[in-house]
């Protein structure tokens, strides 16, 4: 019976880094696309996005059959509602990114370069979920640790791309559209980075069992 | 094995003292019975012959405490009772040993008190004159005997269990504990149980057995790691499940792994959704192949299945570093479009003149500049052509025997043929130095010095100077060919030496050249293991340093 337990819960193990790859890619996707002006790549973030869908479901349901049939207690039931809730997170990083891919459709071509934090965004949150992820995936209470420290650096970014933003369109030097939809961009990326540091809380919950929320 | 000795030995002993105390008790009560029963038969004729000679009266001085006495007559009337009154004593013709004395001369039997705590026995024998004299003695039972002897029975009992309980741990510790000491390691060196001696061979056989297996099987995989740690490529093997079964420290340095990666999913160190898709891949049975940016360098993986009768036992995953390949094949797909380009625009200005002269669209006067336009079109496609096939030479390795040339003699060469379009461009064109003669291609070595001059003066300003100098430096031959031309910028100082790269990236056509020359050069300099140095100022020239 326990084999069998943990037979589920190694494939939700395996599913969760699956899902957190795909997250991971997708942002990298809509990055490039955002960083080449390419309205090509960010039509494929698009497909990726559907198949981050698709994996939550699929892994909401192993853990809900995990939590039926085996009524797990303790740490397995940990690391099952961990799993639960940041399964919803990485399906937003998906949403988010899949969100930037569409406004860069609307662009047309331009890259963001005036806005050189934009491109710090991107790499910031591109790290920070990738440290999450490593982080669940190696039980790294470290490196979770640090990616709550690294939301500042995002936060910061933002900021600066908000006054850059704000002082183009008062210089007149982008037309407004343009200045809100790299706005949108970098919102988009700074809750990207919020999202990372939910999962690296659930990360701690599922190793301590305690969750930094609270 | 020690608890159950234990138990069995205490279990045989308490079995032991109960049996032996139910047996000895019996026996004795038995011997009791018999020899009552001897003594009440000998008191008694003892008696019958006096009352038989003194009759009734006998009894009156009689006195015994310890037997009862009764006569009875041959009737069954009570005549004398040594413990009881006569009177209220009933008729005993019926009582067993009565009758019996009375039809045989003698009888015997016992009876069990009412409450069976007792046991009278009873002999009669008939006297002479028909009357039956009777003794009797009650006796305990061997219940009550039992019942009273209980606190002694429970006491010995006790004590026995007591002393059963130290003996039997101590002998079943005793019993167990050479085999506890058993020296398994060496199991033919030990001095024990006969009967374990065919175990202990046995034993002995596999252990040697093992030990070899073992030896083969670490031989094995030493020889499996030493081979793939001195590999260049990374090589992972994984069981079907995606477990890491061994990883090389190429393949370890890649994924930043450690030795605790063995055992781990796969996942945990590379989860890019390209190698998760591959491995799937080769799970099925298919052979996986794909490249991917690794820690700023280009891989190539290759993941194919591993079988074993048929059945798939894991994946195992190789890593190329292909990051120079990459590059080569970059540049020949761009050096192709470059040339199909290059080759391309002269023939289609060309094809225009002749179009445009075809139908006649050209005015008489203007012909003569069409032709000439056509002509200087197709001499820039035969230089072009003539400098790839230059190249191509280059870069097939057949190579032409070297001989004795004087470099000096080849610059004087160039330079004699190049002061026509020096003069055009109103370039000064010098020659300094000695005579320095090398080993060399004299064909590849008039190409460097030419390239280098031709570029000096078609790069140059109006009015500028070119320097060819050539002398030996510490037994090296040094050329130097400097000029006072337009510089080249430094981001672009890197890559003129690629063939078809141009400062201007117009090709204008002003200028001319076809973007080989310092690519031919640069190969023919390398063919005598040679070496280009470029220093260059914008605005300002530049100097081109050989050094054979």
């Amino acid at each position: 019976m326990r084999s069998r337990f943990d037979e589920q819960l190694s494939l939700l193990n395996k599913k969760m880094t699956q899902m957190g790859a795909e997250c991971e890619s997708i942002i990298a996707l809509s990055t490039k696309a955002l960083l080449e002006g390419n309205a090509a790549g960010a039509r494929k973030a698009k497909e990726q996005g559907h198949k981050i869908d698709q994996m939550e479901r699929e892994i909401e349901s192993i853990c809900l059959k995990l939590l039926l049939q085996q009524q797990p207690v303790a740490k397995d039931l940990r690391v099952i509602s961990a799993a639960l809730k940041m399964i919803t997170d990485m399906e937003r990083i998906g949403d988010q990114a899949e969100d930037i891919a569409e406004i860069i459709t609307f662009l047309g071509g331009r890259t963001g370069e005036e806005c050189h934090d934009i491109r710090l965004m991107a790499e910031a949150t591109i790290k920070m979920v990738t440290d999450s992820i490593d982080a669940y995936v190696n039980g790294d209470l470290e490196l979770a640790k640090s990616v709550s420290d690294y939301d500042d650096v995002v936060d910061d970014a933002f900021d600066r791309v908000k006054q850059t933003l704000i002082s183009m369109i008062s210089e007149n030097t982008a037309d407004g559209e343009y200045a809100v939809d790299l706005l949108m961009i970098a919102k988009y990326f700074e809750r990207i980075g919020d999202h990372a540091v939910n999962i690296a809380e659930w990360v701690e919950f599922s190793v301590t069992g305690v969750h930094k929320g609270e | 094995m020690t608890k159950k000795i234990f138990r069995s030995i205490i279990s045989v002993a308490m079995v032991v003292l109960l049996a032996s105390l139910f047996i000895a008790s019996s026996f004795l009560y038995d011997y009791f019975n018999k020899s009552q029963v001897s003594q009440l038969k000998e008191e008694l004729s003892l008696v019958a012959a006096n009352v038989d000679e003194a009759g009734v009266e006998y009894f009156d001085n009689f006195d015994s405490s310890m037997f009862r006495f009764t006569l009875v007559s041959a009737d069954g009337e009570v005549l004398y009772d040594s413990q009881a009154n006569v009177t209220d004593m009933e008729n005993h013709l019926d009582r067993e040993e009565i009758t019996e004395a009375i039809e045989n001369g003698n009888g015997s039997s016992a009876r069990y008190s009412s409450t069976f705590t007792e046991r009278t026995f009873y002999e009669a024998t008939r006297l002479q004159n028909g009357n039956v004299l009777r003794i009797s003695v009650s006796q305990v039972t061997v219940g009550a005997l039992i019942l009273g002897m209980l606190p002694a029975i429970c006491a010995i009992v006790l004590i026995s269990i007591v002393v059963a309980l130290v003996l039997s741990h101590k002998m079943a510790k005793d019993i167990v504990k050479p085999l506890n000491e058993l020296d398994l390691e060496n199991p033919a060196e030990n001095e024990t149980y006969e009967e374990l001696t065919p175990i202990l061979t046995k034993i002995n056989k596999q252990h040697k057995q093992i030990t070899r297996q073992m030896q083969e099987l670490r031989q094995k995989s030493d020889e499996f790691e030493q081979i793939t740690a001195s590999m260049n490529e990374g090589l992972v093997l994984l069981d079907k499940k995606g477990m890491v079964l061994s990883i090389n420290a190429a393949a370890k340095k890649l994924f930043s792994a450690d030795e605790t990666a063995v055992g781990r999913d796969f996942l945990t160190l590379d989860r890019s959704t390209d190698m998760s898709r591959a491995i799937e891949k080769a799970l099925d049975g298919k052979r996986a192949e794909f490249r991917e940016e690794r820690s700023g360098s280009e891989y190539q993986f290759i993941i194919s299945r591993i079988e074993s009768n048929g059945k798939t036992v894991g994946v195992v995953i190789l890593c190329f570093d292909v990051t120079e390949t990459a590059f080569a094949e970059r540049n020949r797909k761009e050096f192709t479009a470059n040339v199909s380009h290059e080759l391309k625009t002269p023939l289609q200005s060309i094809i225009g003149s002749a179009e445009l002269l075809e139908n006649d669209l050209v005015k008489p006067e203007d012909t003569k500049r069409f032709v000439g336009n056509i002509k200087n079109e197709a001499t820039r496609l035969v230089s072009l052509i003539n400098d790839i096939i230059r190249l191509s030479q280059l870069d097939e390795d057949s190579e032409p025997a070297t001989e004795s040339v004087d470099l000096y003699d080849v610059a004087n060469e160039v330079v004699e043929v190049l002061t026509v379009s020096a003069s055009k461009k109103q370039v000064e064109l010098n020659l300094n130095g000695e005579p320095c003669v090398m080993n060399g291609i004299r064909r590849y070595l008039y190409e460097i010095i030419y390239n280098l001059c031709d570029n000096a003066i078609r790069y140059n300003k109006d009015g500028g100077k070119v320097t060819v100098t050539l002398k030996q430096e510490e037994g090296n031959t040094v050329l130097t060919v400097a000029d006072t031309g337009i510089g080249i910028p430094v981001e672009h100082q890197s890559r003129i030496f690629e063939r078809f790269y141009r400062v201007d990236k117009s090709h204008s056509k002003e200028t001319g050249g076809t973007g080989l020359g310092l690519s031919i050069v640069k190969h023919a300099v390398q063919y005598h293991s040679g070496k280009v140095t470029l220093e260059s100022e914008l605005g300002k020239g530049t100097t081109v340093i050989v050094s054979f």
